[in-house]
């Protein structure tokens, strides 16, 4: 039981630690701009090469529009494909990419143990002693579990462990890697590996099932030692990674969202006008200390 | 590879971390040996006042070393305490979140190196590379500001401040033109030169210590005397009447420059640098204004003639007051719009920097001038021939239009439609290259720092303009334009040209967008360009 309890714990910290992320940058004062274009979200060809709504005459008088598709698509090439290593570094984009699309595997495949748990919980067996079950649902639930589950094991730990070694062989890498960046790869890659290991055992990945759905009905979860270790390994990652940098799943979205790509103008009337008011009545607690810092007007940034 | 790191900041007097010998090769004919100025010698006196340790140059001349054990200690001290300021929520607001996130979450990929010009043309100086300045302050962060235990060695706290440690951070920070094609390049969209910018304004808005170019004689002369040329009222008016007859003697054509007119629709502000080093540039903006019949007119007022705002730079305080008082003037004349010339960062400074400074009665409009002048080419306004500028033009874009602004098309529009023989610079557009003076390195000229300038940080701007020309350059017989449409990109490429002596040896000419436009007018019968007037007269059998 104390296994399921664990899980627990490690999910809802990791749920937990993420979002008191999100509200601590969330929370930051409103920024100046500092906007980098190209910026998707302006209108047909200026969100590839680079232009803006400054291109008009009298861009504040007309009405603004903002190209959504442009930004989700931008978003889908960044986060899928990580689009701008694979530009501008492509050596480094092999190994990143082959540990990150591990990782998305991974978080498919979790899906994919949940969708099975409940098939299973409701009655459908997803196996039968040869294999796969008969139903076409289950068929493909199975097979889906199985391909995602080896391809992102493997992936994340070929990924995990060639950053490692490139990280050490490489000697401008290596100078500005401190010890928590190897420790970070290293963990990755020691969770990665242990669920090879157990997956060695169970190509179906029943055991990944049972404890989904051990998880689902608060029942203990029964495992070898090697699961055992998996599911520690596992669990304490889960609770690691937003205490870390390696919660840049949020920091890249304000990079983008809330910095680069943010262009909204401050006009007239606007409801950005309005954030601007209450920002500027903020009377600043502390301030700088040089001579030419005086008390008149606002002593923060610009 | 050098085998320089981050922790060598720390080295201690007697090491000099770098010095400058191999550089990215030019082309030709640059690359012939004895076409580039040697090395000047380092002075002997500077390295007892100044830190000439990171790379034997002083950018900034107002970092002077501490002359006591005491001094030192509150020296650093002082350095500690505004770093703590760069994280909080009270002197930090504007800043916080994009600094926060360029310093927590660095993945050390080193994608940032590849985009550098400063790096690059360096010979890939390891001191030079974007993330060694950003480590050196996380460790130092780490170290000091995390309780320097175990945990914050864990994450890179591993480096002990010493006085040389904070004065080589201080040089770093101006060895970055803050033109931001490292952010462009991270996947994670971070900014190092975002981080080299906090550096500056620690030392500024903490520790008083900033280049007397910017400070001093930047934003203080600007608050003082309405202007960082030190330019007052009077001596506005004066120029603009001699601007006016100028035009006449250069164009055979009188125009009345408006001046403090209230109610126009456009109050026009230049960089004030341009009064005084390039008239040609204001007057030709009056002239097309002018035949374009716009409702337009300058100001007087303190600020109101000056669109630069160094501040934007290196000290959030000054910026805003500067931000401040070039809206205010623009208010006192009832102005629809401010309407930027030819400066790059008082494009972005005026735009986009200060945008949420202002609510009320101060959020007048401001905008670019290229999409006026662009629509004064496309209505027809204003009659141009293209063939007045049959020669050799190329574009430098100036990073604060382009990259932070997102003016790309307009200049290149007018361009094509008035220069037959345009051709773009490799690359361009929002990936262009810095000219070197990004960053207020345009104005810095103290001790040796000119001279880093041209041979490292100009060094790729010169490689491109080379590039751009390598059909014509060894022909002095043709002229060949770099339109730099930004005061200081064209303070840069001046220095550059005259530097490498590339206008004396290849006719390698520079100036603005307004000048080739005006140049190409169909209603003047003479060039515009002094050094096309020459044998003109012979030509048109005057």
């Amino acid at each position: 039981m104390l296994l399921t309890v664990f899980m627990y714990l490690a999910a809802a910290a990791f749920a937990g630690f993420s979002l008191y992320k999100v509200y601590l940058f969330a929370q930051n004062p409103l920024n100046n701009r500092w906007e980098l274009y190209p910026v998707p979200g302006e209108l047909g060809t200026r969100g590839s090469y680079g232009g803006s709504y400054y291109e008009e005459a009298e861009w504040w008088a007309r009405p603004r529009q903002v190209s959504h598709t442009g930004v989700y698509r931008e978003m889908l090439k960044e986060s899928l494909f990580m689009r701008n290593l694979f530009v501008n570094r492509r050596k480094h984009w092999r190994l990143s990419y082959a540990m990150h699309l591990g990782i998305y595997l991974l978080v498919f495949f979790t899906f994919l143990l949940l969708a099975g748990a409940i098939t299973e919980l409701s009655g459908l067996r997803l196996t039968t002693l040869t294999g796969a079950g008969n139903h076409p649902w289950a068929r493909l639930v199975y097979f889906a579990t199985s391909v995602t589950g080896a391809c992102g094991a493997s992936l994340t730990a070929f990924g995990s462990a060639s950053l490692l070694f490139s990280r050490v062989l490489d000697g401008t890498l290596r100078k500005y890697t401190d010890f928590d960046e190897y420790f970070n790869l290293c963990f990755i890659l020691a969770a990665a590996v242990s669920g090879l290991i157990v997956w060695s055992t169970d190509p179906g990945f029943n055991y990944g099932r049972e404890v989904v759905t051990a998880m689902l009905t608060f029942a203990p979860i029964r495992g070898g030692t090697a699961l055992t270790v998996h599911i520690l390994l596992f669990g304490a990652l889960l609770i690691y990674i937003p205490r870390t940098k390696m919660s840049h799943y949020i920091g890249k979205y304000f990079a983008y969202h809330k910095v680069l790509w943010d262009n909204e103008p401050n006009l007239s009337g606007s409801v950005m006008e309005e954030k601007v008011r209450k920002s500027l009545e903020y009377i600043p607690q502390d301030r700088w200390s040089a001579p030419h810092v005086n008390s008149a007007g606002r002593q923060d940034s610009l | 590879m050098d085998s320089l790191k981050p922790q060598d900041i720390t080295r201690p007097l007697s090491d000099q971390l770098i010095s400058l010998d191999k550089f990215m090769p030019l082309p030709a004919p640059y690359d012939k040996p004895g076409m580039e100025p040697g090395p000047s010698p380092l002075k002997e006196a500077w390295k007892d006042n100044h830190c000439t340790t990171l790379d034997g140059i002083i950018g900034n001349d107002r970092l002077t070393r501490p002359g006591t054990k005491e001094e030192e200690e509150r020296f650093v001290k002082n350095f500690l305490s505004g770093m703590d300021k760069l994280f909080s929520k009270e002197t930090n607001s504007g800043f916080l979140t994009p600094f926060l996130l360029a310093f927590e979450y660095c993945a050390k990929c080193d994608a940032c190196s590849e985009a550098c010009h400063i790096f690059k043309a360096s010979g890939e100086k390891e001191v030079y590379r974007p993330i060694f300045r950003s480590e050196a302050l996380r460790k130092l962060y780490r170290r000091y500001k995390k309780g320097g235990g175990l945990a914050a060695r864990f994450t890179g706290g591993d480096m002990e401040i010493n006085l040389e440690a904070v004065l080589r951070l201080g040089e770093l920070a101006y060895r970055c033109n803050l033109c931001r094609r490292c952010a462009q390049n991270c996947p994670l969209g971070l900014d190092n030169s975002l981080i080299a910018r906090e550096i500056r304004a620690l030392f500024s808005m903490e520790m008083g210590i900033a280049p007397t170019s910017l400070h001093e004689r930047g934003t203080l002369l600007q608050l003082k005397t309405g202007s960082s040329t030190g330019m007052k009222r009077k001596a506005f008016s004066n120029i603009i009447e001699f601007i006016e007859e100028e035009i006449a003697d250069r164009t055979g054509k009188m125009y009345k420059i408006p001046v403090d007119k209230k109610g126009a629709d456009i109050l026009l502000i230049h960089n004030a640098g341009e009064f005084l080093s390039w008239p040609d540039n204001p007057a030709a903006f009056a002239i097309l204004f002018e035949e374009a019949g716009l409702n337009w007119t300058m100001s007087s007022e303190l600020a109101g003639y000056d669109a630069v705002n160094y501040g934007i730079w290196y000290d959030d305080v000054q910026a805003q007051k500067i931000a401040l008082a070039q809206r205010r003037a623009a208010r006192e004349l009832g102005v629809r719009r401010i309407v930027i010339g030819e400066c790059g960062h008082a494009h972005r400074a005026a735009a986009v920097s200060s945008d949420r400074l202002a609510a009320g009665a101060d959020n007048i409009p401001r905008e670019s001038s290229f999409p006026i002048l662009r629509d004064i080419v496309r209505s027809g306004a204003v009659k141009f021939d293209p063939l007045r500028n049959n020669f050799p033009v190329t574009l430098h874009d100036p990073c604060n239009i382009v990259r932070s602004m997102g003016v790309v098309m307009p200049q290149r529009q007018i361009l094509k439609a008035i220069c037959p023989q345009f051709r773009e610079m490799t690359p361009h557009g929002v990936n262009n290259y810095c000219c070197g003076g990004g960053g207020g390195f345009s104005v810095m000229r103290e001790m040796n720092f000119s001279e880093w300038k041209m041979k490292v940080a100009a060094r790729m701007k010169f490689k491109q303009i080379l590039d751009a020309f390598q059909d014509t350059i060894q022909d002095p017989v043709i002229p060949k334009y770099v339109c730099a449409p930004c005061s200081n990109c064209k303070g840069a490429i001046r220095d550059m040209l005259d530097f490498y002596q590339a206008t004396a040896k290849f006719n390698v000419q520079y100036a603005g967008i307004v000048e080739l436009m005006v140049n190409a007018m169909v209603i003047f019968d003479r060039p515009y360009f002094e050094w096309l007037q020459e044998g003109w007269a012979e030509r048109k059998g005057i």
